[in-house]
């Protein structure tokens, strides 16, 4: 008989494990998918906000698609319970779904902060597709928005709102913003970007409650005046879903422990994605990476293992990138390692910032900030990721360095980064475009 | 598979690969736009190109959330612009920084091998670059490092 897969969650962990199966197994297996939601990708959602694309472009995999790849659904449904045990999962009509092997990919929800009228009508998450048309559809030119959080979330929809004229306004909570993204000299290049452009942005503002006022959303502060607004947009974190586990068994800390195969305590449950602590490549510890590269990076491997095809995985590279108004923000690795030897400088003239940080000759983190249209900028995003992916030593180029963060090019190409990173891949095999997995019948 | 073979001691940093490059990916000469770029050693008097060696495994491909990178007909990885919606995933997947993000066009960009006839190979005036059945490898790393290392070269004992 067929080895039978379950997927839990139809994100972006649970499809690469779908599509990795497949390009293994060719369709020698059942594979029965559980979404709540049909597969699409979160990472796009800005740009339907924005209207750039349809809605149509935001999916990875349509029904037919599924079929064609032989994946059984049940969309619509959440997993509610686990019994590792007799291999079981229960969903939410009552189905017990039998497997050989699990794959739990259950992502993040978001959170809102715990104030007064935050559950009200009119105040939004932006997370789910259902959230994005029900926030696209409130917007028109000169909606007064008021975003909670300054965080990631926050700035992947601020370039769309304001392409689609919203009035807007972002208050956050810490003392500044981005502050699990960039450092206090990023974040003060950032807000002094966005000043200059006419967005406003108040960090350290603590809104208290969100109440009515004829029609309009007031947003009380603590220690400052109330801001009306017609549409109110709370990006204040996520959370990883796993409440669904509780009394498993699965072996959880903040997330569902994974070893090297992503393999759970129960070896033929697999997690992947937000819900899994897996190794982080960098610090060796494990973490949770809730980022789209970890997502899909954990799919893959884990669909290779389920798949019959042993794959080590060498841990996750924690890294972001997100544009606000032409300006480029990236981080990679241990960017707040607080005991890395640093080395930065920033541009006097132009926003131009590198933070290299390092832990003996390894580039262990590194912060770039820059123009889009600055051709240094596009150029070091790619090569600072590969001097972190690499783990080369960097040397005699570490003072090098010192004298020039910028000079991150030469140091790369020079201490053969690319002869260190051609053999690090993720499956060891050849990738193959997504439409073109055959499957046979 | 064919591939860009790259022999920096020939480079005279001419960047008409650079401005070839550049003109048939955007009809215009501007290196800024070229998806391949030389780098200067030895207080600008020896240089190399550098462009994406084409990995099979694709770090672009697998992290593009739309699948609007493919394989061309050449065995290129190419980014489909209509599909692309200019996420920047894959400049921070790639880890040789070969895959940029265009600001005017809002979309990914790199090497596309120019459909099988790369322009960067016919401009090359020194026999600097090739397209040739050949193994894939770090063709500008030991030049960049014994360059680096040489009389004016960044790390030279006793310059800058």
């Amino acid at each position: 008989m067929a080895i039978k897969h379950v997927i839990i969650g139809g994100g972006t962990a649970g499809w690469n494990a779908i599509t990795t199966i497949r390009e293994i197994d060719g369709g020698n297996s059942e594979i029965i998918l559980v979404s709540d939601e049909n597969p699409y990708s979160r990472m796009v959602l800005p740009y339907y906000l924005s209207r750039e694309i349809g809605e149509s472009h935001v999916f990875t995999a349509s029904e037919t698609r599924l079929g064609q790849l032989k994946v059984e659904t049940r969309l619509g449904r959440r997993a509610v319970s686990l019994d590792p045990n007799a291999n079981k999962v229960v969903l939410d009509d009552d189905e017990e779904i039998q497997y050989d092997n699990l794959l739990i990919a259950t992502g993040s929800s978001p959170v809102r902060a715990p104030i007064p009228g935050a559950d009200a009508p009119g105040v939004h998450s932006f997370w789910t597709l259902d959230q994005a048309r029900q926030l696209a559809a409130e917007l028109q030119p000169g909606t007064r928005v008021a975003m909670i959080g300054a965080g990631f979330i926050s700035f992947t929809i601020l370039d769309s709102l304001v392409q689609r004229g919203a009035d807007l306004k972002i208050f956050e909570i810490a003392p500044r913003i981005l502050p699990r993204m960039v450092d206090d000299t990023g974040a003060g290049i950032v807000a002094k970007w966005l000043a200059d452009k006419g967005v406003q942005v108040q960090a350290g503002a603590e809104v208290t409650s969100i109440e009515e006022s004829g029609g309009a959303k007031v947003l009380k502060f603590k220690g400052g005046p109330d801001v009306e607004a017609d549409v109110v947009i709370m990006a204040t974190g996520i959370k990883t879903n796993l409440e669904w586990l509780e009394g498993s068994g699965v072996e959880m800390n903040a997330g569902i422990l994974v070893n090297d195969f992503l393999r759970s305590s129960e070896s033929n449950i697999y997690a992947a994605g937000d819900v899994a602590e897996g190794l982080d490549c960098v610090t060796g510890e494990k973490a949770i990476h809730a980022i789209e590269p970890t997502a899909m990076q954990h799919g893959r491997v884990a669909g290779a293992n389920m798949a019959g095809v042993e794959t080590v995985y060498s841990g996750s590279l924690l890294m972001n990138i997100v544009g606000v108004l032409g300006l480029e923000i990236a981080s990679f690795g241990s960017w707040d390692d607080p005991e890395a030897e640093v080395i930065e400088a920033v541009q006097p003239d132009r926003p131009a910032y590198r933070k290299l940080l390092f832990r003996g000759d390894r580039l262990t983190g590194a912060i770039i900030l820059g123009s889009e249209g600055d051709v240094w900028t596009t150029n070091d995003v790619g090569i600072l990721k590969g001097l972190v992916h690499s783990g080369n030593e960097l040397s005699a180029w570490k003072e090098q360095l010192r004298k020039n963060p910028f000079d991150v090019k030469r140091a790369f190409l020079a201490t053969g980064a690319a002869a260190a990173l051609l053999p690090k891949t993720l499956l060891g095999r050849p990738s193959v475009p997504e439409r073109d997995i055959a499957v046979s019948s | 598979m064919k591939a860009l073979k790259i022999i920096p001691e020939n480079c005279t940093g001419c960047m008409r690969c650079e401005l070839a490059c550049s003109y048939e990916q955007t009809g215009t000469f501007q290196p800024s736009k070229a998806v391949i770029r030389v780098s200067a050693f030895e207080s600008h008097t020896s240089y190399s190109p550098y462009t994406c060696p084409q990995c099979a495994e694709a770090w672009c491909m697998t992290a593009c959330p739309v699948e609007a990178i493919v394989i061309s007909p050449a065995g290129a990885k190419d980014v489909v612009n209509d599909i692309c919606v200019g996420c920047k995933l894959c400049t921070i997947a790639c880890p040789y920084g070969t895959i940029f993000y265009d600001a005017d066009l809002h979309k990914a960009f790199k090497c596309d091998l120019c459909g099988g006839q790369p322009a960067c190979v016919s401009a090359c005036p020194r026999d600097a670059i090739f397209y040739e059945e050949v193994q894939v490898t770090d063709w500008v790393g030991p030049f960049a490092a014994e360059r680096a290392q040489a009389p004016g070269g960044p790390l030279a004992v006793g310059v800058n």
